[in-house]
């Protein structure tokens, strides 16, 4: 029984994980790379009698140390040592992939190179010569095309040999030419001084390292790269080239995957336009290129939410109604005090409910952006949307987490992945609370139907614009202060348009949807219990004097100056923390103005039984399936954009009337869009950032926005007489 | 001059690179290198960024940057 631990490494776009999906299968773990919001998927299969340890590592065009993605990378190599990497090449881009592969030989590891999308090459009309490809670099090549699971076996065969010892792999070392003399400088000079370090790191690559200059190994070698053996190993050349010594070497390096694709690859010369650049020439056109795009987004934001919201609703009135109640029944039946089946009612059931509910639209979402980015079109929208995004400090890229915050911020949160480096992802992840979710349309609704019905549509806009405002004014303060100094670049490939496997799109999402619900999910259990003892601590007080209740009483006064300074609005603003929407019910609970009306339709329901409950179940799970696709085929606007009146708010309205006017209504509004993102940003904030320190910052920025903006309406309001 | 003047369609060998730091060695990294042939394919709808073709794929990089680039044409 043997085992070996193998690093698949390569450039992004390769096909990498399509590879690494169509080894391991269901067998992959996902996770983070410890302290960063980098994904890390690691798998062990069984080949034969051989283990695998397979660590999928960031896709990375090189090892040099200036993105996170290649330090983890290169750390991995480095310190973890494993047996064999498999290295993803693009067939269709050999020499740029190559120019990894030749770092990667660097670090002295055997090298298995899976020459990925070998059927379009061919298709190009290329020729690579794989036994010369082996024969100059010292490796194995075994031609694969992930899509189709063609040449796994062979590249899992090669492993087997190489792991039983019939088939040793030996890196080529190349020559360095004119550096080779430096490079013999230092690591002489290392055999003196410290002979530890070359014991430690893999020799060839650390001397190469230090004569770059490598800040990151500097430091962890103690050296401080003024050492007298570093600047002798590279003084003559700093006279002779103008150059500095990382891009000479970068040079060499290059210089060596030329050679090797020119030797190796023969290309047919077939004169013709591919694929990709047929649909450029229409997608990325200068006149229709942004009303295309528009149209996408606007398909993207109705499939992400039209098409997930039935099913939402459907989860919902399936706990709120006959879980609820049946659980209730049992509870009653086995003679449970009547605050035990508050407690497991609404407190326990409906924070399973919380979490449930998301499942829909995480899930959609989460498949789209993976489709997004599969296809290649993400890049063409980072492409398109750089300009008017990096005005205020955001990459291209941001506008995808940004537009989905309109239907909800959750999973915008978790799309900011799709940035690069960690400010961008931080910087947008700031924003999208501005971007005004789905939940707060309820509240919206509630106000704008009791205040403002004559004017309903330009109120609302006023607030989606209001939050896109807002967001533009912070996103260019924080890129001046908080986001100070570290400039994103936008060095960003245009891949090719592929077409992604249905079954990659598939896992993905299911992965992560998985880590959802069970990382978020306990906290948003928690937070919703928290809530239930929030209301109903000392059970059976009036809401006035419930724990809630008096948190409200004692903060009201901070609202004071806003216009709404009562102990039920600053309580129904507490409990709006864990969703916003709930402002709304709470309101209606304090206000008593929900009681009747639940007496009546639960006496209307218990007289049905369990199995007439099932059946409703499922005929409303098939209404959801078909209202879906209605939603996604039918009409131009976003339905859950859309205001719902609810009847039963008729009450709620009038008692508004007689408590706000219309300023401090509008106030309320502009509160509740700006204020405190809910928590469940915050569990969605902690979990891909990896602490609470994001969620603390943005809460303190947006709710003392919220405020001062709230102020000025209030008070230039009254001042201009309204 | 630089990267960012060429026109669409146009080919230019590069001669220097005057970015520094990690934006002048993620560019060597992506093949951005003196000596390399470049030509800009496409320009983004709203003037920046532009698209390069270089070592037989495309790159996407702003003006700003492109600035940093110099080039002489060939064609």
């Amino acid at each position: 029984m043997k085992e070996i631990k193998v690093a698949v490494a390569g450039n992004p776009n390769s096909g990498k994980s399509t590879l690494i999906n169509a080894i391991a299968g269901t067998n992959l773990q996902v996770g983070n790379w410890p302290g960063v919001t980098v994904e890390k998927k690691t798998a062990t299969i069984k080949f034969d009698d051989l283990t695998i340890n397979l660590v999928d590592l960031p896709g990375t065009y090189s090892l040099s140390p200036y993105t996170q993605e290649e330090i983890i990378a290169r750390d991995f190599l480095v310190k973890e040592k494993p047996d064999l990497i498999i290295d993803v090449v693009d067939s269709t881009n050999l020499e740029r992939n190559l120019y990894l592969t030749i770092q990667l030989l660097e670090l002295d590891i055997p090298v298995v190179i899976a020459l990925n999308i070998y059927d379009e090459a061919k298709k190009k009309g290329y020729e690579i010569d794989i036994e010369k490809l082996e024969q100059l670099l010292g490796v194995k090549a075994i031609p694969t095309v992930a899509t189709k699971k063609e040449g796994i076996k062979e590249l899992l065969q090669v492993l087997k040999d190489f792991a039983s010892g019939i088939n040793p792999i030996v890196p080529k070392k190349f020559n360095y030419g004119d550096v080779e003399e430096s490079l013999k400088i230092v690591e002489t000079a290392l055999k003196i001084n410290d002979p530890g370090l070359l014991n430690r790191y893999p020799s060839r690559w650390l001397v190469l390292k230090l004569l770059e200059n490598d800040e990151l190994v500097l430091k962890e070698t103690g050296l401080k790269g003024d050492e007298k053996f570093l600047k002798q190993a590279v003084s003559h050349f700093l006279k002779s080239h103008d150059e500095d010594m990382e891009s000479i070497i970068a040079d060499i390096r290059y210089g060596i995957a030329h050679g090797v694709t020119r030797d190796v690859l023969k290309k047919r010369e077939k004169k013709h336009i591919d694929f990709t650049e047929k649909i450029d020439r229409i997608v990325l056109n200068r006149y229709l290129g942004i009303p295309i795009f528009l149209i996408a987004m606007w398909f993207v934001f109705k499939l992400a939410f039209d098409f997930s919201a039935p099913f939402s609703d459907w989860l919902d009135s399936v706990i709120s109604g006959p879980v609820t109640k049946w659980t209730t029944v049992l509870l009653n039946a086995a003679k449970s005090p009547e605050w035990f089946v508050s407690l497991v009612t609404e407190g326990i059931i409906a924070g399973v409910g919380a979490v449930l509910v998301f499942i829909p639209v995480i899930a959609v979402m989460m498949f789209i952006i993976t489709l997004l980015e599969g296809s290649g079109y993400m890049a063409r929208v980072a492409f398109i949307m750089d300009r008017l995004m990096h005005s205020i400090g955001l990459h291209g890229k941001s506008f995808i987490p940004l537009i989905l915050g309109f239907g909800c911020n959750v999973p915008s949160i978790y799309a900011t992945r799709v940035l690069e480096t960690e400010r961008d992802r931080k910087l947008t992840a700031m924003l999208v609370p501005l971007m005004s979710c789905g939940a707060r349309l309820p509240v919206y609704a509630i106000f704008i139907g009791a205040f403002f019905a004559k004017n309903a549509p330009t109120v609302l806009w006023s607030l989606y614009v209001l939050g896109i405002f807002m967001a533009i004014l912070l996103g260019l303060v924080l890129k001046k202060t908080l986001f100070k100094g570290f400039a994103p670049v936008f060095i960003m490939e245009l891949p090719p348009y592929r077409v992604p496997l249905f079954r990659d799109l598939m896992i993905h999402t299911w992965q992560k949807l998985r880590h959802f619900v069970i990382k978020a999910g306990t906290y948003i259990f928690a937070v919703s219990v928290i809530m239930w003892f929030m209301l109903n601590t000392p059970y059976g007080v009036e809401k006035e004097n419930s724990a809630l209740g008096r948190v409200g009483k004692t903060i009201s006064p901070v609202f004071e100056p806003l216009g709404f300074g009562t102990w039920e609005a600053s309580s129904s603003l507490v409990a709006g923390l864990i969703a916003k929407e709930v402002v709304v019910s709470t309101m209606a609970q304090i206000y008593g103005t929900d009681n009747g009306q639940k007496d009546n339709s639960e006496g209307k329901e218990g007289t049905k039984g369990f199995l007439e409950d099932l059946k409703n179940v499922a005929i409303s799970f098939f209404n959801a399936v078909v209202d879906a696709f209605q939603n996604l085929l039918a009409g131009f606007g976003i339905k859950s954009l859309q205001v719902e009146e609810e009847e039963e708010m008729t009450t709620l309205k009038s008692k508004l009337q007689e408590i706000f006017t219309p300023l401090n209504a509008y106030a309320f509004l502009v509160f509740v869009l700006l204020y405190w993102p809910c928590v469940v940003v915050g569990i969605a904030m902690r979990q891909e950032f990896g602490s609470w320190k994001l969620y603390g910052q943005t809460i303190l920025i947006h709710s003392i926005i919220a405020w001062l903006v709230a102020f000025l309406i209030y008070q230039g309001g009254r001042f201009l007489g309204f | 001059m630089n990267l960012s003047e060429l026109k669409k369609g146009q080919k230019a060998k590069i001669t220097s690179i005057n970015s520094k730091g990690p934006i002048k060695r993620r560019l060597m990294d992506m093949g951005v290198l003196p000596g390399e042939t470049v030509e800009v394919e496409k320009i983004a709808p709203l003037g920046d960024p532009i698209d390069i073709v270089v070592k037989g794929y495309h790159l996407s990089l702003r003006k700003s940057e492109a600035e940093q680039i110099n080039v002489e044409v060939i064609e």
